[in-house]
């Protein structure tokens, strides 16, 4: 069962994200956003992954408000009366189509926490976490999984990072970082 | 024809300008028109390319005023930022260090590294902070890492073994200066394009006129 | 019925912020509101696998804490998937400073209007 603390977080998000969409300034949006995010890296803490928590409120709260702030700043903010934009009646009805058809599988879903999932009781997860310490000397199983377990996905995406880089730079036309 | 129009109305701006009553700097041959008096302080002659910079970025020809750029200048900001910045690149190395044993790692660590950057150029005036950066030490970091990282992993490869397998190297405890010394690879790449990301994006299109402060 | 919902709220909140990250991709006019509602999907996403990985009463995955761990698996995923969710963010605002450049405008159906024009 959820405590009234996770109920509150959960609440929360869910009101930055339906803020931030509703607000007609991008500003405010902006801002939305980033307590959203700020929540979420709230609740990544709760459910035991301070690891993700870490890198959520660095990135999310941090680096990505700074881009869309800069972004607004070299654009235009729109200008206007109205708090609120008008709601799109068929991306509503998309949206809540959605939600409806991921709904139903909810029933087949373990419930959250339980010790007997899939997820917690498979092998490779065992394996990794009996002998983490012994094969690769860290004492953080995140760690060893992105370092050495599976060091290729990280190499991957050290180079998607570095031609995030380069795209912007041909994006923008630019020679160098300069 | 567009609903979004440049917003005069900027009241976020308009609060911490201490210096709204200085005379605006004209000092440049591409502002013709008439602008408001802008944030910039005049105390060195770079300040006057800041302050041109700001109002022509994000300029609109629909509306005769020009919102001032994201550069205020504030003192309690700068102050601010002074005291801290240490600290922050600190916690930043830290995080990075101590991925090994505790929360944190190459990605956190190298992230809080970029923030450093990204609070001097928010502080300071982003052009000066660019100057300051220079061109190549973003570019530097990036391929530094990337090379280092690729090392590491090939080059257990032409020992024998799979990839990135640390037990290759015969050096005591492989697998743990291995696992860290990739770490810091992976910081490295992900402050320099943090740092570049940001400088990127405020700089814009190579051939616009302006240039955020 | 009730009790079965209530035990699995966390993955009702995922699928409520994947509507609200579609709403405001497909909705929005906005060319950067839409680059938050993919954040806010892809956020929605993170919830859904990170909560797969949950036990409850259990430690994080760090070898120091008293066993039983939460699966460290979900996590080192979702690690890469933030880094490269903020790659692609940086990338598609590099994109819209560059459609403002060309077009003067982030508004989703004036910039449909100059494209059937040219």
């Amino acid at each position: 069962m959820t405590t009234p603390i996770e109920a509150g977080l959960l609440v929360f998000v869910l009101a930055c994200g339906v803020a931030a969409a509703l607000l007609r300034d991008v500003l405010a949006s902006i801002i939305a956003f980033s307590a959203y995010s700020l929540g979420i890296a709230i609740i990544w803490v709760f459910l035991r992954a301070p690891d993700v928590g870490l890198t959520e409120a660095a990135v999310g709260a941090g680096i990505m408000t700074v881009l869309f702030l800069l972004t607004i700043a070299k654009t235009v903010r729109p200008a206007g009366e109205r708090t609120f934009e008008r709601v799109d009646v068929r991306a509503l009805g998309v949206a809540v189509a959605l939600v409806a058809v991921l709904s139903t599988t909810l029933f087949a879903l373990p419930a959250v926490g339980a010790a007997d999932s899939a997820v917690a009781t498979d092998a490779v997860t065992e394996h990794y976490l009996e002998n983490a310490y012994d094969e690769t000397e860290v004492k953080n199983a995140v760690t060893a999984v992105l370092a050495a377990y599976r060091g290729f996905d990280t190499l991957g995406e050290a180079v998607v990072v570095y031609a995030a880089g380069v795209g912007l730079l041909v994006v923008l036309k630019k020679e160098a970082f300069e | 024809m567009t609903d979004d129009t440049t917003d005069p109305t900027t009241d976020d701006g308009e609060q911490d300008r201490p210096t709204s009553g200085e005379p605006q700097e004209s000092a440049d041959p591409v502002a013709e028109k008439p602008r408001e008096s802008v944030d910039s302080v005049a105390e060195e002659p770079r300040e006057s390319v800041d302050s041109v910079a700001e109002e022509s970025a994000g300029g609109d020809e629909l509306v005769a005023e020009e919102p001032p750029g994201p550069y205020v200048e504030s003192p309690i900001i700068m102050a601010t930022v002074r005291i801290i910045t240490p600290f922050v690149f600190t916690l930043g190395l830290f995080v990075m260090f101590h991925g090994a044993d505790s929360s944190g790692g190459g990605f956190q660590g190298g992230v809080i590294v970029g923030t450093v950057v990204l609070m001097l150029g928010i502080a300071f005036g982003i052009e000066v902070t660019r100057e300051w950066i220079g061109p190549r030490l973003p570019v530097g970091l990036v391929a530094v890492g990337v090379l280092v990282f690729l090392t590491i992993g090939v080059g257990s490869v032409l020992l024998g073994g799979d990839f990135l397998e640390y037990e290759e190297y015969g050096i005591h405890h492989a697998s743990k200066y291995g696992i860290e010394l990739v770490e810091l690879a992976i910081g490295l790449i992900v402050a320099g394009i943090v740092t570049g990301l940001f400088f990127v994006i405020a700089g814009g299109m190579a051939d616009s006129e302006g240039d955020l402060a | 019925m009730i009790e079965a919902v209530a035990d699995r709220v966390y993955y009702l909140v995922a699928i409520l912020l994947l509507g609200i990250g579609t709403y405001m991709m497909i909705g929005n006019r906005n060319l950067v509101k839409k680059v938050i509602g993919m954040n806010v999907f892809q956020t929605g996403i993170f919830l859904f696998l990170i909560v797969t990985a949950y036990v409850t009463d259990a430690s994080p995955p760090l070898l120091t804490a008293p066993e039983p761990h939460v699966s460290p698996l979900p996590h080192v995923l979702i690690l890469t998937a933030i880094v490269v969710g903020v790659s692609l963010t940086a990338v598609a605002l590099g994109l819209i400073v560059r459609i403002y450049d060309e077009y003067g405008t982030l508004d989703e159906d004036a910039i449909r209007e100059l494209v059937a024009d040219e």
